[in-house]
């Protein structure tokens, strides 16, 4: 009898849904979907869910201890077998990439004379911050993974993102201590690209799918399957250069793309801290809009670009510089 | 009156309760793409709210399945608003009522479960496609929804296993 009574306690009590409440929470939701929309989010939104996932990534990196433990343990038997076979390999690769060692020492040393002979000021891949995956929620609306770094460590939104084979996706929403990154192939990814054989330009248009489309590629594209497609560093986005994937050929006649980072689990990943080298171009409009004295920027030309350059390199001032360009600062 | 022993029956079930719904959310957003071969994840949210909302319905109001559909929303990065939206139309809809709750049986809860989730989903569907300004991806959420079903049952059979046999009988809204 007493059960009876308190299971009809739960039916009249609990199962009641308060209407106002309900009609209440309804109308927050709508307002919610209605203004936090990732095209046009407000950064008050953008603080919430910073903030939001600040408080769980703790949470979320404990819970993905065991997962990595769990991760390992597949790939540890499957080599044991393969494993003087992989040290011969690897031995052989050792010796090869000694030459490519000794020539990416002798690339950037030249990088470097021309750097300071343009006064430019690139940041040097060794700062890149390495972080782990804590959370890889999957879903049909966004392909975005958090890290557990944030603000704190010195990541920015925007920020490329790359794992050992080549570029992952960028930072779009920093936390004080993580920061999520939406990956290549979400439906809001956009990312300028080359062929490295070619040079020939296109957008990567993320489409959910693993293979992200290649866009505005031309009637005639000089593109073919198995190239190696890179960031083109347009628009200054994201650095030159940055492996992205190989070009695959769609029945359609269309391009995709297959993502070297595919090749390997993103669990582990660096953000690279890119910031924007001001194009000289853009430089000489800064000094139109009135923050340099006309005097020190020179006379106007109908070359522009040409004459943009000497500005900094030749009045050898550091803090005009800075004034045209304050991201240029180290 | 009641007894010491029901009121410490009580605070378990909302430890577990509690408990269940965190793990739900932690393992929604879990990086489980990290073991080779698994990329599908059922709503382990939605499992969960469904049978708390029949098992002791006062745990379960309004403003907890809201809550719990915006923690999604925020933790799996979706526009805010679009799960909490349809987990509480959902169940707003297909809860079970009257006064002895969620039936005993196994096939009328996994009905109206069924029920349940191709509404949440519909709702979330239409909801992300409006926030994302375009169409969000139909056949992720058609696996997501097939996932979900399959692993239902298992969960719904050891929630339902505990239940007392005073309580069968299927009572609908």
């Amino acid at each position: 009898m007493a059960t009876r009574r308190s299971t009809r306690h739960d039916g009249e009590q609990g199962v009641r849904f308060s209407r106002t409440v309900f009609i209440a929470l309804l109308v927050l939701s709508c307002a919610l979907i209605a203004f936090d929309r990732p095209q046009s989010r407000s950064d008050t939104f953008a603080r919430i869910r910073a903030g939001f996932t600040d408080l769980t990534a703790p949470v979320l990196e404990l819970a993905a201890q065991p997962l990595r433990a769990i991760k390992n343990i597949g790939p540890y038997f499957r080599r044991q077998g393969e494993l003087a076979q992989e040290n011969a390999d690897l031995r052989q690769q050792l010796i090869e990439a000694r030459y490519w060692e000794d020539l990416a020492y002798r690339q950037r040393d030249r990088i470097e004379i021309y750097e300071d002979a343009l006064n430019v000021d690139t940041p040097a891949t060794q700062d890149r911050i390495g972080a782990w995956t804590v959370a890889d929620p999957r879903g049909p609306f966004v392909r975005a993974r958090l890290i557990g770094r944030g603000a704190q460590s010195g990541i920015e939104d925007g920020y490329p993102v790359i794992n050992l084979y080549g570029l992952v996706g960028r930072v779009y929403e920093t936390g004080r201590h993580s920061a999520r990154v939406l990956l290549l192939t979400d439906l809001n990814s956009r990312i300028p690209v080359m062929a490295d054989r070619s040079n020939a330009r296109a957008i990567l248009v993320g489409d959910n799918s693993p293979f992200p489309r290649l866009e505005y590629v031309g009637r005639a594209p000089d593109i073919q399957p198995g190239d190696r497609i890179v960031s083109s560093g347009d628009d200054g986005i994201l650095p030159r250069g940055l492996p992205v994937g190989e070009a695959v050929a769609t029945r359609e006649g269309g391009w995709r793309v297959r993502l070297y980072s595919d090749q390997a689990p993103i669990d582990f990943v660096w953000v690279w801290p890119y910031r924007r080298v001001t194009p000289p171009d853009e430089e000489v409009s800064t000094d139109e809009a009135g923050l340099l004295d006309p005097e020190e920027a020179g006379p106007a030309t109908a070359e522009p670009v040409a004459e943009a350059a000497p500005v900094g390199a030749d009045s050898g001032d550091e803090e005009g510089r800075a004034a045209v360009d304050p991201e240029a600062q180290p | 009156m009641r007894k010491p022993t029901d009121r410490s029956s009580i605070w378990t079930s909302v430890a577990l309760c509690v408990f269940t719904v965190l793990l739900a959310l932690v393992t929604q957003a879990a990086p489980t793409r990290l073991i080779d071969g698994i990329s599908v994840m059922p709503t382990w949210p939605l499992m969960v709210i469904f049978l708390w909302s029949g098992l002791r319905p006062h745990f379960m109001p309004p403003i907890v399945i809201f809550a719990v559909g915006l923690a999604q929303d925020l933790l799996t990065g979706a526009p805010m608003g679009v799960w909490a939206l349809s987990y509480l139309v959902a169940l707003a809809v297909c809860r079970f009522r009257g006064e002895d709750g969620m039936p005993r049986d196994l096939p009328p809860v996994l009905l109206r479960f069924g029920a349940t989730l191709l509404l949440a989903h519909g709702i979330a569907f239409a909801a992300g496609s409006f926030a994302l300004e375009q169409m969000a991806d139909l056949q992720l959420l058609i696996i997501e929804l097939a996932a979900t079903m399959l692993m239902f049952p298992l969960l719904a059979f050891l929630a339902l296993r505990n239940r007392r046999p005073g309580r069968s009988g299927f009572i609908g809204g």
